[in-house]
C-alpha cells in the first residue's frame, strides 16, 4: 500500500471555527496525525454554533464540527495555565507542526509566541492565521470569512449589475480558501526543513489569499484606474451566458455559449427560432435570455444539463445543497463518504480535492469526542502519570467535557 | 535569506487556462523553475497574463510537451480527460507516471478524470453552479449570482498549488510521485460551510439569504459605500455596546430567540447605524470594540491599503501599458520572488537547451 505523503508528521491543532479546521482536515487526510487541542473553557465555539436544545453532550454531537474535525485526534488543555502551557510545549517538542488562527495578538499574549515554541522545538513550523496577518496597522481587528470577503475587494466584484449593490458569496468564503493555502504552507515549509534542517514561522493574512483569487482585477485597477464592474451572471469573454429556471423547485441552469455558433446549434437543435435580427450588445443578451428562458423553463434539470452537454455546450446545474449529495457523477467519482459516529447516524461527507489516485487519501475516521484522546497523548505520547494527570483534571486544565457549556 | 524553497525545481504548465496557471504561479514564486507551453490560441485575457504568467518562462506550442514532461518534478496540465480525446493530450499522465515515479502530475480539469461527466465542457459559472456555493449566492427572490472573477477556476488552481506541493513533498519523503486529479467541482463541493452538511443531513436545501445571513451577519450601505459585520453570539454584547441604541438591552434582541424573531427591527436598526458612518469609522470601531466588522474594499482601495503596503503585498509587473501592481505572495515567512513577464514562446531555445540538452 502506497504511504499516503504526510505519513509521520504531527501536527498541533490550536484551530477554531471553519478556516483552519478546514487546514487541518485536509492535513489529516494526507496522512499527518493531527491532535485537536483545546481548553475546557474556551472551546471551539463551532461545536455549539447551531443550538440543539434538549441534546444530551451537544458538543459531541454538531454535525458542522464533526464534518470539519474527522480524521483527528482530541486534546483538552487549558493554555492560560501554567501546567497546561507547559504540558503544551511539552507536546510541541514532539511535534513537528502547530497551526493557529487565533486573533493576531492571541499566542504572543499566552507566552506560546513562535520564540517560545522554537526553544522547545528548534525546527518547529509555526503556521498563524489571522484573519489580517501578524504585523501591519489592522493586525488587530478581528476576521471571520465574511468580512474578509468584503476586505479583500472580491465582494466589490460581484453584484447583479442592476441595482449597484455588491454582494457576498452565501458562504463564509474567505474560511476555506485560507485553510487551502494555510495546508499548502505547511507542505511547502516541510520541503524547505528537508532541504535545510530549518522550520518557519509562516503568517498568513486571511485576507491576503483571498485577493490572491482576483489577481486581474488588481492588474486593472493600478493600470488604468477600473473601478468594479457587476456582470451579474454574464461574461464578456463569451457570446452570452446566463442562469436560467427550470422545473422544479428553486431549480435553475447555468449555461455559457461560447460563440454565435454554439447559439445557432442550440437553436437549430432543440427548435428554438434562431434569428436574432440587428440584434446587438445588452439587446442582443437580453433577447438570448429570453428565448433560453422560455425553452428551459419546464425542462427536467438533468435533461437539460445532459442534452446541452450532448451538444458540447457548457451547462451547469445550478446544484443545492441537498442535490449535490445525489448528483450521479459525485456518486460516481466515490466523493461522498459515510463515517459511523457514536454519537450521530452517518450523513455524507466530502473526501479532499486533492485526490491522490495511487494513494487514495480519503477519511478515515469520525471527528473525536471531546477530550477523547487525552489519556493517549498525554500519558502514551508524554509519559504523564497517572497522579499527573489527576492533578491537571483536578485543576480543569484538562477535561473530559466543557467546563462551560453554552452557545458559541 | 535563504534560497526560494523550490529553487531547483522543474515544473512544467500545460494546457492554457485560468486554473493551471495559477497552481503554477505560485510554485513559480516559491522559487520553481516553471515553463509554461503556450497554448495555439491564448486563452487568458491581457490582465490575466500579467497576474499568472510573470515569472514564467514560456515555450511555444510547437514545443514537445511530452518530451519535457519526462524532465519535469512537477507536471500540471488541463488537458481534456477521456479516451476520446486522448491523442489530443500533450502529456499522457499514466505514461508518465510509469516512466519515472517520483514526478508528480497535477490534472486540474472541471469534472476530473472519470465519471459521467468527465468529458462535459465547462466554464467558470458552469462549473460554480455544479460545485453548489452558487445555490447560496444571490437574493432568494432572483435567480442565483455567480461570484465576481473567476472563482472556480481559481479554486482549482490553489487546490492544485497544494497538492502538487504535498504530493511532491511525499516524493521527497518517500520516494514515489503521484497523480493527482483536481475536479473543479469537488474543490466547491466538499467547501460548503455549516449548509454542505446540513442538507446532507436534514434533506432539506439551504436557500440563497442575500446579503444577509441575519442581522448581525451581512452587508449594509454606509456612508461612503458598503460595510458590513459577522458576530457570533460572544460578540452580540460588544457590537450593541458599540452601535449605542439603548433598546439594544432589551430581551428582545439581548435572547437568542427572541433575537432571531425580531431579526427584522435589528436590521432596520443596523441599517440606521451604518447609513451614518464611513467606512473607516466602522472599522476604527471594530478594532475598538473587538467586534468584527468590515468594508466592502475595491481593488483600488487596496492599492492604497497602509496595512498591505507594509506587510509588503504586492508585486509590480512591469507590463507594456505600464507598471501592474499585483497581489503577490500568498503567506510570509518562505523567500518569493517577483518574476518578470515574458513574451509568448519566448524562451523555447533555452527550455530545450536547459531541460533537454537540445541545442538548436
Amino acid at each position: 500500500m502506497k504511504k499516503l505523503p504526510l505519513e509521520g508528521i504531527r501536527v498541533a491543532d490550536l484551530t477554531m471555527m471553519w478556516a483552519g479546521p478546514f487546514a487541518t482536515r485536509i492535513l489529516a487526510e494526507m496522512g499527518a496525525e493531527v491532535i485537536k487541542i483545546e481548553s475546557p473553557r474556551a472551546w471551539d465555539n463551532i461545536r455549539t454554533l447551531i443550538p440543539q436544545p434538549g441534546v444530551e453532550e451537544p458538543w459531541n454531537s454538531s454535525f458542522y464540527f464533526n464534518d470539519y474535525n474527522r480524521d483527528k485526534k482530541s486534546l483538552t488543555l487549558d493554555l492560560a495555565q501554567e501546567p497546561g502551557k507547559q504540558t503544551f510545549l511539552r507536546l510541541v517538542a514532539k511535534c513537528d507542526v502547530v497551526i493557529e488562527n487565533y486573533r493576531a495578538d492571541v499566542l504572543d499574549n499566552l507566552g506560546l509566541g513562535y520564540e517560545v515554541l522554537r526553544e522547545a522545538r528548534p525546527d518547529i513550523i509555526l503556521v498563524s492565521m489571522a484573519g489580517y496577518g501578524k504585523t501591519g496597522p489592522e493586525r488587530d481587528q478581528v476576521g471571520f470569512g465574511p468580512i474578509i470577503e468584503q476586505m479583500s475587494g472580491l465582494a466589490s466584484l460581484t453584484g447583479y449589475g442592476d441595482d449597484g449593490i455588491p454582494m457576498k458569496t452565501g458562504l463564509s468564503y474567505g474560511d476555506p480558501v485560507a485553510g487551502k493555502a494555510a495546508a499548502a504552507a505547511v507542505a511547502l515549509a516541510l520541503i524547505q526543513r528537508r532541504k535545510t534542517g530549518e522550520g518557519a514561522f509562516i503568517d498568513l493574512a486571511q485576507r491576503e489569499v483571498m485577493s490572491t483569487l482576483i489577481g486581474e482585477a488588481f492588474v486593472a485597477a493600478s493600470l488604468r484606474g477600473e473601478e468594479p464592474k457587476h456582470r451579474g451572471n454574464r461574461d464578456d469573454r463569451y457570446f452570452a451566458q446566463g442562469v436560467y429556471r427550470v422545473a422544479g423547485e428553486d431549480q435553475w441552469l447555468a449555461v455559457t455559449l461560447r460563440t454565435p455558433g454554439q447559439w445557432n446549434d442550440l437553436a437549430h437543435h432543440f427548435g428554438l427560432d434562431p434569428d436574432l435580427g440587428g440584434l446587438e450588445g445588452a439587446a442582443l443578451l437580453d433577447e438570448v435570455d429570453r428565448r433560453l428562458g422560455e425553452w428551459l423553463k419546464d425542462k427536467d434539470p438533468q435533461w437539460a444539463l445532459e442534452a446541452l452537454a450532448g451538444r458540447a455546450i457548457p451547462a451547469g446545474r445550478v446544484l443545492n445543497t441537498v442535490d449535490i449529495h445525489n448528483d450521479p457523477h459525485l456518486e460516481a467519482r466515490e466523493f461522498w463518504v459515510e463515517l459511523p459516529h457514536p454519537r450521530m447516524p452517518a450523513w455524507k461527507q466530502p473526501r479532499s480535492a486533492w485526490n491522490l489516485r495511487e494513494a487514495m487519501a480519503a477519511p478515515r475516521r469520525h471527528a473525536p469526542l471531546f477530550g477523547e484522546h487525552n489519556d493517549e497523548i498525554l500519558r502514551g505520547l508524554l509519559g504523564l502519570t497517572g497522579e499527573e494527570l489527576a492533578a491537571l483534571a483536578a485543576a480543569e486544565v484538562i477535561s473530559g467535557a466543557p467546563v462551560n457549556p453554552g452557545i458559541g | 535569506m535563504s534560497d526560494p524553497v523550490l529553487s531547483g525545481v522543474r515544473v512544467l504548465e500545460v494546457g492554457g487556462g485560468i486554473s493551471v496557471a495559477f497552481a503554477a504561479k505560485w510554485l513559480a514564486g516559491f522559487g520553481a523553475d516553471v515553463v509554461r507551453v503556450d497554448p495555439e490560441e491564448e486563452m487568458l485575457t491581457a490582465d490575466e497574463q500579467v497576474y499568472l504568467l510573470a515569472g514564467k518562462r514560456r515555450a511555444g506550442p510547437e514545443a514537445d510537451a511530452a518530451r519535457l514532461a519526462l524532465a519535469a518534478d512537477i507536471v500540471i496540465e488541463g488537458d481534456d480527460p477521456g479516451d476520446v480525446v486522448k491523442h489530443l493530450r500533450r502529456v499522457q499522465p499514466e505514461a508518465l507516471r510509469a516512466a519515472k515515479p517520483e514526478i508528480v502530475v497535477v490534472s486540474i480539469t472541471p469534472y476530473g478524470q472519470d465519471g459521467p461527466y468527465a468529458g462535459y465542457d465547462a466554464t467558470n459559472i458552469t462549473s460554480f453552479a455544479m460545485g453548489g456555493i452558487m445555490s447560496l449566492t444571490g437574493m432568494p427572490q432572483r435567480e442565483p449570482l455567480v461570484t465576481g472573477g473567476s472563482q472556480a477556476l481559481y479554486l482549482g488552481g490553489l487546490n492544485g498549488f497544494g497538492a502538487a506541493l504535498t504530493a511532491y513533498l511525499g516524493r521527497l519523503v518517500h520516494g514515489e510521485g503521484d497523480w493527482v486529479d483536481i475536479s473543479l467541482q469537488e474543490c466547491m463541493a466538499g467547501m460548503l460551510e455549516l449548509y454542505g452538511p446540513g442538507g446532507a443531513i436534514s434533506g432539506v436545501p439551504s436557500v440563497r439569504s442575500g446579503n444577509h445571513v441575519r442581522a448581525a451577519w451581512g452587508i449594509y450601505p454606509c456612508a461612503d459605500g458598503f460595510a458590513g459585520v459577522c458576530a457570533l453570539e460572544r460578540q452580540i454584547s460588544a457590537l450593541f455596546e458599540c452601535v449605542g441604541d439603548p433598546e439594544l438591552q432589551e430581551p428582545r434582541f439581548r435572547d437568542i430567540t427572541l433575537r432571531a424573531e425580531n431579526d427584522d427591527e435589528l436590521q432596520a436598526k443596523f441599517y440606521g447605524w451604518f447609513a451614518e458612518r464611513t467606512k473607516q469609522e466602522i472599522l476604527d470601531l471594530g478594532a475598538k470594540y473587538k467586534v468584527p466588522f468590515g468594508a466592502v474594499m475595491t481593488p483600488l482601495d487596496l492599492l492604497a491599503n497602509q496595512s498591505l503596503l507594509e506587510r509588503g503585498f504586492f508585486d509590480a509587473i512591469q507590463t507594456p501599458g505600464g507598471t501592474a501592481m499585483t497581489p503577490g505572495r500568498p503567506f510570509l515567512g518562505l523567500p518569493w520572488v517577483p518574476g518578470e513577464l515574458h513574451a509568448p514562446g519566448a524562451d523555447t531555445r533555452a527550455v530545450l537547451d536547459d531541460w533537454l540538452g537540445v541545442r538548436a
